[in-house]
């Protein structure tokens, strides 16, 4: 939805002060370092990628899902509910919110199994996905309780093709400031910033990547806050920092052990 | 959510749609009066496809919205896929006030209830939001006189090019001619002649162009209008749902609204504009000479209520204004004891 970003719940409910994340993370971050945390959860924003890739969804219904993923454990403890049943819960959400048509949930539940089998065995083994539809639709009502009703989010997609047009149609930048903003859902920015900030810290970063000395009067010029700008460009400098060190396949499985859980079932 | 159940006590049966029945409540927490809609599960199809979809258009755009003139959502609760939508409380609707047979509509009656859903409908606009279902029966009314725009079952956002719209939306008498033809790319005008339509049922008291089938409803309107041609509607012949129709004249639409004032035909003309693009819109509409002529537009207070709330009305007034009475005269008289 287009509307008015100002008066939206995004701007008024979900625009999170750092202090506050921090604070409410404390209960996960006395089991797992700052470092884990976020490498648990690169791992499942990559499951909601590829989940959605399987489906065929757009970026953006994508984003949406993950973005509802990172609002839910803003306030609730990985112990709540297990993310491996709340991150397809959010796909199957965000492609109903956004109107992508009708994914059954069948289909939904068979695209988990695979997708878990071939692409994340490495993490689980020759475990299968556990959960089944009645899973889903539990846990459906328990994330849009946890939104507060907060349905429509804004990305930075948008305003990142505005910015490139305004500057000079380029597409090898945009291309290059897609992507980082496809790399800034690993991080915790789309909760501590609006998508426009993020939109110009990407073009800033793939204008220095490519090294586009020609652009810098182009952000000399805009009227924002460039120390919002620099943080979030340090955020998502400090993920491609861990990339380069971090090597998921042989981490994962200890980090998922150690990571909080629900308490099984009461066995009957 | 769960202890919301309990935060909603159930006063009376408001009635029954296609996706919802709807109840009158008492919020326990704050004694407000509210209007609880409960989403019906449906089919076992339905069910696994976990929270209703027309539920959740609600949700997500009332979430978002907030304007003197659309309905206000208050919370939602429920469990599992059973999800209640909790509203603004509204005392009657544009449907009941219109067959209300005792009810005298004035010109400025008319005048107060199209700027209420002008300016409502104005700010979805320009939110990027087609309402596409605006009839009588959707434009709910409290007894202070306010209208709400109600019932966003079938909202969307609009504006994007690329974008295919289903064309089955809008209860057929309100449908647009470019809907009735399966236009499938269609803005703010659908929801322009749907306004023009229920301006015209404020005048006549009946419905304006009750046509019985999609064709019929077609011939109806270009009766009225004229039959359009390709000069007066430029594309008109390649939408997917076309059919030729039988030449008919406009007629002069003064005839048929005999005791409208000439700026009201004027605004009914650009309302009910065939070739969708000439249509006005909101902001336009409200700008017309009709609306700061006189008369002026009725205050809340003095719009008409049926006979069933005005009656609550009357009897809640009387009693205060005698105590109001008798405190007035109680203190009169121990002021002047002083």
């Amino acid at each position: 939805m287009a509307g008015n970003f100002w008066q939206s719940s995004h701007h008024q409910q979900w625009i999170l002060d750092k202090q506050d994340l921090i604070r409410d993370r404390q209960h996960d971050l006395g089991i797992l370092s700052e470092e884990e945390y976020q490498k648990i959860f690169n791992f499942f924003a990559s499951i909601i990628q590829v989940l959605g890739e399987q489906l065929k969804l757009r970026q953006q219904v994508i984003a949406t899902a993950t973005v509802y993923f990172k609002r839910f454990y803003a306030r609730n403890s990985l112990k709540c509910i297990d993310p491996l049943l709340l991150a397809p819960t959010c796909v199957f959400l965000a492609s109903k919110v956004e109107e992508f048509g009708v994914i059954s949930n069948s289909r939904l539940i068979t695209t988990c199994q695979t997708v878990i089998k071939n692409k994340f065995s490495y993490a689980y083994g020759q475990q299968e996905f556990p959960y089944r539809t009645n899973h889903i639709l539990e846990c459906e009502f328990y994330l849009l309780e946890n939104l507060d009703c907060c349905l429509i989010v804004y990305q930075p997609y948008r305003p990142l093709l505005l910015f490139v047009q305004d500057i000079g149609q380029d597409d090898q930048l945009l291309t290059y400031a897609w992507r980082i903003v496809n790399d800034s859902l690993r991080t915790d920015v789309s909760l501590l910033y609006p998508p426009y900030q993020i939109a110009i810290a990407a073009l800033h970063i793939a204008c220095v990547m490519l090294s586009k000395e020609n652009h810098k009067p182009w952000f000399a010029e805009l009227n924002v806050d460039m120390d919002k700008i620099q943080e979030i460009v340090r955020s998502i400098i400090n993920l491609y920092e861990m990339w380069k060190s971090y090597d998921e396949k042989k981490e994962i499985q200890a980090l998922l052990v150690k990571m909080p859980k629900p308490k099984p079932a009461p066995q009957r | 959510m769960e202890e919301s159940i309990l935060r909603y006590e159930k006063i009376d049966f408001l009635g029954e749609g296609q996706f919802a029945t709807v109840y009158k409540a008492r919020d326990v927490k704050t004694d407000k009066i509210v209007a609880v809609k409960k989403i019906k599960i449906g089919s076992r199809l339905e069910a696994q496809d976990g929270i209703n979809r027309t539920a959740l258009r609600e949700i997500k755009l009332l979430q978002e919205l907030q304007h003197i003139n659309l309905i206000g959502l208050l919370d939602v609760f429920g469990q599992k896929s059973n999800v209640s939508l909790v509203f603004d409380f509204m005392d009657t609707d544009l449907e009941i006030i219109v067959k209300d047979n005792t009810i005298v509509l004035t010109p400025a009656n008319v005048k107060a209830y199209m700027i209420m859903t002008l300016r409502g409908l104005e700010y979805l606009h320009q939110n990027w939001i087609l309402h596409r279902d605006l009839k009588p029966n959707n434009l709910l009314i409290n007894r202070e006189g306010i209208l709400k725009i109600g019932d966003f079952g079938l909202a969307k956002a609009f504006g994007s090019p690329t974008r295919i719209n289903t064309h089955q939306v809008v209860t057929r008498w309100y449908r647009s001619p470019e809907l009735l033809f399966g236009a499938r790319q269609y803005g703010t005008g659908v929801d322009m002649w749907a306004i023009g339509c229920i301006l015209a049922e404020l005048l006549l008291r009946v419905p304006f162009l009750p046509g019985e089938s999609d064709l019929d409803q077609l011939s109806r309107i270009f009766q009225v209008f004229g039959t359009p041609s390709e000069e007066t509607w430029p594309g008109m012949k390649n939408l997917t749902d076309y059919v030729q129709f039988k030449h008919f004249p406009p007629q002069q639409l003064r005839h048929i609204f005999s005791a409208a004032s000439d700026d009201l035909i004027q605004l009914l003309e650009s309302l009910l504009a065939l070739y969708p693009p000439s249509r006005c819109d909101c902001t336009q509409a409200l700008q017309m000479a009709y609306f700061s002529n006189k008369p002026a537009p009725s205050i809340g207070s003095k719009l008409p209520m049926p006979s069933n709330i005005s009656k609550i009305e009357a009897e809640k007034p009387s009693l205060k204004r005698k105590l109001l009475e008798n405190i007035d005269g109680g203190s009169l008289a121990k002021r002047l004891q002083f």
